[in-house]
């Protein structure tokens, strides 16, 4: 009787152990395809924010925090006020269009980077929209940026070629 | 007589309730495998549609048109909040799956766009228009959204609106010849929409939106009032801001021997932008735009 008891004591141990490994492997694999899923999203996240940078990129010139409008003679497309964006507040604006941040590089003549504020503008060559500085993931477009400028007491419209970047982040 | 008995081990009755409890467990987890995997996908065509209005923007048009189709059967809710200094545009999207719509707690955000549609638009194909919004200077562009199953039929329309709806040869959008399961937008008579042009007034399920410029009028045609006019508090902040803004500008410009002497006009606009709480309000506002406006096309040194 003793034995047949013993028997069947193993028995169970057998089985008890046999599901645990069963239900082991099913969990083992569902977090391997959870892991493999979620290692997609964050791609594709990515993706959508570069998308997103891409196509904002084009037209952010056009938007009215930065678009020349017809200050600067007719209606020009691809133009930056700089008189404009120079104001724009850093705690009002951040985050406003999607993206990590924003700035716009003069290119011609190449010189060390100085960061425009109002106190130096007029002996500045980047203008910065955002904190974050502009690291390895950025898409720029071409743009005229312009502003008013005075020579011999009279006023004049200077318009100098200028990249304009856009930063987004990585997932 | 022998009785029957069915003979099973506890083995056998161990292995069948572990069994059933782990074959539950399997189950409960697929299913919200697939519950995860559907919000992930609504989640993404939302940020999408979001990422694709870009291209909106407008330069110099005055109005753009292009459609959205969807592999599947798509709700695009349309939300408003005002909070924070630009408020948000919530966009959240259900799709059919196995017949039912599917249900999404995620809500997908963006600051600088204004949509203007009914709560929620149904169906796989939908049209996108958009126009500049001047007040004084451009404030956005205003996104109207419909389904290519809901269509609209403009009746007496003025001739300025006409030609811009036959321009942009959008197809759930009529002119005069109207289909009749359309939704009719009267300008001079009565029907489900009226338009009083003069007035600056929309009328629609019995509650009137307020509008100034064509570009809010379509608004107004095209969405829920209560979207109206919290994307009009939202647009609003915007011209505050952007008031603001050219205000900044003018002072820096007024150095360099160009001025623009609106400096004042626009700490009024900011100010009174900033109290107004709806559409209503729009009309007390619009003769100091129009005023700004006007001064700013003669000025020696204009902002905008």
């Amino acid at each position: 009787m003793q034995i047949m008891v013993k028997k069947a004591q193993i028995k169970i141990q057998q089985m008890a152990f046999v599901l645990i490994a069963v239900t082991l492997f099913f969990v083992l694999v569902g977090m391997f395809i959870l892991t493999i899923k979620f290692s997609g999203l964050k791609e594709s996240a990515t993706e959508l924010e570069e998308k997103n940078a891409i196509l904002l990129v084009t037209k952010l010139a056009n938007s009215p925090e930065f678009s020349c409008g017809e200050s600067y003679g007719a209606s020009r497309i691809n133009c930056v006020d700089s008189d404009k964006i120079i104001s724009l507040k850093e705690d009002i604006y951040s985050g406003f269009w999607g993206v990590e941040g924003i700035e716009i590089r003069k290119i011609y003549p190449k010189e060390s980077t100085k960061i425009c504020n109002l106190g130096n503008y007029n002996d500045c060559n980047v203008i910065k929209i955002g904190t974050n500085e502009i690291s390895g993931n950025y898409i720029s477009s071409f743009v005229s940026l312009c502003k008013k400028e005075l020579r011999e007491g009279e006023n004049y419209d200077k318009c100098e070629i200028a990249k304009l970047m856009v930063s987004y982040k990585t997932k | 007589m022998k009785r029957g008995y069915l003979q099973i081990s506890f083995a056998w009755m161990f292995a069948i309730i572990v069994g059933i409890f782990i074959l539950f467990l399997a189950i409960f987890a697929t299913t919200k495998l697939i519950k995860t995997d559907q919000t992930i996908i609504d989640s993404k065509t939302a940020k999408e549609i979001g990422v694709l209005l870009n291209p909106l923007e407008t330069g110099f048009e005055t109005g753009k048109s292009t459609s959205l189709i969807l592999p599947s059967e798509t709700r695009i809710y349309n939300k408003c909040n005002t909070d924070g200094e630009f408020g948000r545009q919530i966009i959240k999207i259900s799709q059919k799956s196995f017949d039912k719509w599917t249900e999404t707690d995620v809500d997908v955000g963006f600051s600088n766009k204004y949509i203007f549609s009914e709560n929620y638009v149904e169906g796989k194909k939908f049209y996108i228009f958009s126009k500049p919004l001047d007040f004084p200077f451009k404030i956005s562009d205003l996104i109207y959204l419909t389904s290519k199953d809901k269509k609209y039929c403009f009746l007496d329309s003025p001739e300025n609106i006409k030609d811009e709806i036959t321009s942009l040869k959008q197809k759930n959008i009529q002119v005069n010849n109207c289909s009749e399961d359309s939704i009719k937008v009267c300008f001079n008579r009565n029907c489900e929409i009226n338009v009083d042009y003069n007035g600056k007034y929309v009328e629609k399920d019995k509650s009137r939106m307020y509008f100034e410029t064509d570009a809010l009028m379509y608004a107004a045609i095209f969405s829920e009032k209560d979207i109206y006019e919290c994307q009009i508090k939202r647009l609003m902040k915007r011209v505050e801001n952007l008031a603001l803004l050219y205000n900044d500008k003018a002072g820096l410009i007024s150095q360099k021997e160009c001025n623009s002497n609106l400096e004042s006009e626009l700490s009024t606009l900011n100010s009174l932008t900033r109290n107004l709480e709806n559409s209503n309000n729009l009309n007390s506002i619009n003769f100091l735009v129009e005023d700004i406006n006007k001064k700013n096309d003669l000025t020696e040194c204009r902002l905008w």
